[in-house]
């Protein structure tokens, strides 16, 4: 209970926060406990992020530091336990059920590590599917589609399936996917966990390319090389931000 | 959201196909045994309302009991208010035949009642039974069919030649089955005495078929009578029960299908645990993963209820072609038997969707995506 009252003191000086400069995420003590049976996880204790516009962030940390969770947290696939999740200055985490997902779409494209693409669908069916949630009408989604696969590089593949696609091509799908809807952030789980290098490269020079447009991009990795090639990088232990700036 | 559904169905063939098929062989069920029930409820009713009016009399020991003898006729003939009386022996044409379903049957009549017997049905060809007609018979459609013979032929009946004075009209009704002799000839060659097996009774312009029946019943000694409600209502509980019989066995064949069909619906919701949970992370609402599944299930019941429906009809079209030789009619494929087949099996395929529909969309994302 004294928990809430501290959360009305923190939202207090987040109002003050948004003030200070084009703050596009924020959170104020995100915690997140996972029952294990019996046993409470703490895979979040308390975390405070402010991450600006166009920004192009790197979390870190050792395995099981909560990297992934966070990310569940921000695009609304998970609640926290506590603390609040603030998006283009709208408190997400007060938003009802029934209204999560068309946030998710406005505000949230996902880029995964194992690409998560539809086998059964077409790289140009794959982008074409996260507009059909936003109910926009067929002929537009085809353009967009088009044009978010041409900008990937992808113009010539539009009509293989997944598994005719290499896996950089197959990340690079996932991440027109993932701009389909013009989301507010891009969040990517180890976007480069499974491919190689030359691919990583591919991959961290269209999301920084991105965000040099003025794409707000957070990316999750083990690799310092890739963390190198960010704006900032913030390095979660246990549950907790250990090091804010670079 | 079609396509998708469409592509989800051809992904996993084999699968999609056994499920389709486990429907399609219940509707195919529904359809065949509907169709048969669907027969007899028709051929019931038409008969029925041939002889609608008449109120039957029979020995008080059953109609299978014995019989009653000539003099009875005219006892009710006599009853007030019946306009007419003539009594008929029954007997199966073929050795053997029965009176059971399908068999043709022998009537004997007087022939100058044939005529009162059988309207409103018309002869098709020559004429009914006369006053002096000896070896003649007046046949319905289904034994002109049969025996392929028409006006001038011979019908053998107990080893005896009769010959085609009249064929009546295809009535859907007992009556095509029918071969008409003289009540007399009949009582011969049967060697049945003076006996008929029923009396059939019409009552006068205005004159209340119940009311008479109990009257007649009263006033003739050692007869039991069955009026044209009594008749109607002991008609529609055999049907029912029959109905019952058929139809219920149909239905549990199709429930079988449903049952695969969730099965099969369970199985690949939780293969796609992860898809689901690819499409939330998209922005997917319930309702969007509710539909698909729903839909895929609600279109294998439609599909399986279409093959269903086809080889069903073809079933009972062939089988009909092929009794049509016999004069019998087995089947009737009805409207209503086609659209109760048919919303039964996409109610069936979308019912069986929605519980593994219900389990997808509770699945949580973040562990749906963790899913390997
Ligand atoms: N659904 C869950 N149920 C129980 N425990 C969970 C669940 N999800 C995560 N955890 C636990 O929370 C902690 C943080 O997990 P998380 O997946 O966020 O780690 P991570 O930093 O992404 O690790 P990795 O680098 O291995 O991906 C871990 O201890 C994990 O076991
Ligand atoms: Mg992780």
């Amino acid at each position: 209970m004294n928990d809430m009252r501290n959360n009305n003191d923190v939202g207090d000086i987040s109002d003050i926060d948004d003030m200070s400069g084009d703050i596009i995420l924020k959170t104020r003590d995100l915690k997140k406990t996972f029952m294990q049976g019996k046993i409470p996880v703490h895979a979040l204790r308390g975390v405070d992020i402010d991450i600006k516009r166009s920004e192009l962030v790197s979390i870190v940390g050792p395995s099981g530091s909560g990297k992934s969770t966070m990310l569940s947290i921000i695009g609304m696939l998970e609640k926290p336990t506590q603390g609040k999740v603030f998006i283009d200055n709208i408190e997400v985490t007060k938003a009802k059920n029934k209204d999560i997902p068309k946030l998710r779409r406005e505000k949230i494209g996902f880029v995964f590590q194992h690409f998560n693409l539809l086998s059964v669908l077409s790289a140009l069916g794959n982008v074409e599917i996260a507009m059909r949630f936003a109910r926009v009408p067929k002929k537009k989604r085809m353009t967009r589609a088009k044009e978010v696969l041409t900008e990937m590089g992808l113009g010539d593949r539009l009509k293989h399936k997944p598994s005719e696609l290499s896996g950089g091509e197959q990340q690079r799908v996932s991440i027109a996917r993932a701009l389909a809807n013009r989301p507010a952030i891009i969040l990517a789980d180890e976007p480069t966990g499974e491919v190689d290098t030359k691919t990583r490269e591919l991959i961290i020079n269209i999301l920084r390319r991105l965000s040099d447009h003025g794409q707000t991009v957070i990316i999750v990795t083990h690799d310092p090389w890739v963390a190198e090639r960010t704006d900032r990088t913030i390095k979660l232990v246990d549950g907790k931000i250990e090091d804010l700036l670079k | 959201m079609f396509d998708i559904i469409l592509r989800n169905l051809t992904q996993r063939k084999i699968r999609t196909g056994l499920t389709i098929s486990g429907i399609g062989l219940g509707i195919f069920a529904v359809i065949v045994m509907g169709g048969m029930s669907e027969n007899f409820n028709q051929t019931f009713e038409k008969s029925f309302s041939l002889t609608a009016e008449k109120i039957r009399v029979f020995s008080s020991v059953g109609v299978f009991g014995g019989g009653v003898t000539n003099s009875k006729v005219a006892e009710v003939r006599k009853v007030p208010g019946v306009e007419d009386a003539y009594g008929m022996l029954m007997a199966p044409l073929e050795e053997g035949g029965g009176m059971s379903f399908g068999g043709n049957q022998v009537t004997g009549i007087r022939p100058e009642k044939s005529q009162v017997a059988l309207t409103p049905i018309k002869v098709k060809d020559g004429r009914f039974l006369m006053r002096g007609d000896r070896y003649v018979t007046v046949i319905g459609s289904s034994i002109a069919t049969q025996y392929n013979i028409g006006v001038g032929d011979k019908l053998e009946i107990e080893d005896k030649n009769f010959t085609v004075v009249g064929v009546l009209e295809y009535t859907g009704s007992f009556f095509d089955a029918n071969a008409a002799i003289p009540l007399d000839i009949a009582q011969d060659i049967y060697d049945m005495g003076d006996t008929v097996s029923l009396i059939f009774a019409l009552p006068q312009e205005g004159v209340d078929g119940e009311l008479l029946a109990k009257r007649i019943k009263l006033s003739v000694d050692g007869v039991d009578t069955l009026s044209p409600g009594e008749l109607k209502k002991e008609a529609e509980q055999n049907l029912r029960i029959f109905s019952v019989i058929t139809v219920s066995a149909a239905v549990l064949a199709a429930l079988i299908g449903g049952l695969s069909v969730m099965n099969t619906m369970l199985m690949s919701v939780m293969e796609r645990t992860k898809e689901f949970g690819i499409l939330k992370a998209l922005g997917a609402q319930q309702r969007d993963i509710l539909l698909m599944t729903v839909g895929e299930a609600s279109i294998m019941g439609l599909i399986g209820g279409l093959l269903g429906l086809a080889s069903g009809w073809a079933v009972i079209y062939g089988m009909n072609l092929w009794l049509a030789d016999q004069g019998i009619v087995l089947f009737l494929i009805t409207p209503r038997l086609v659209a109760v087949a048919m919303l039964f099996a996409i109610l069936l395929g979308t019912a069986s969707g929605i519980y593994p529909a219900i389990r997808a969309t509770r699945m949580s994302p973040m562990e749906a995506l963790r899913y390997e």
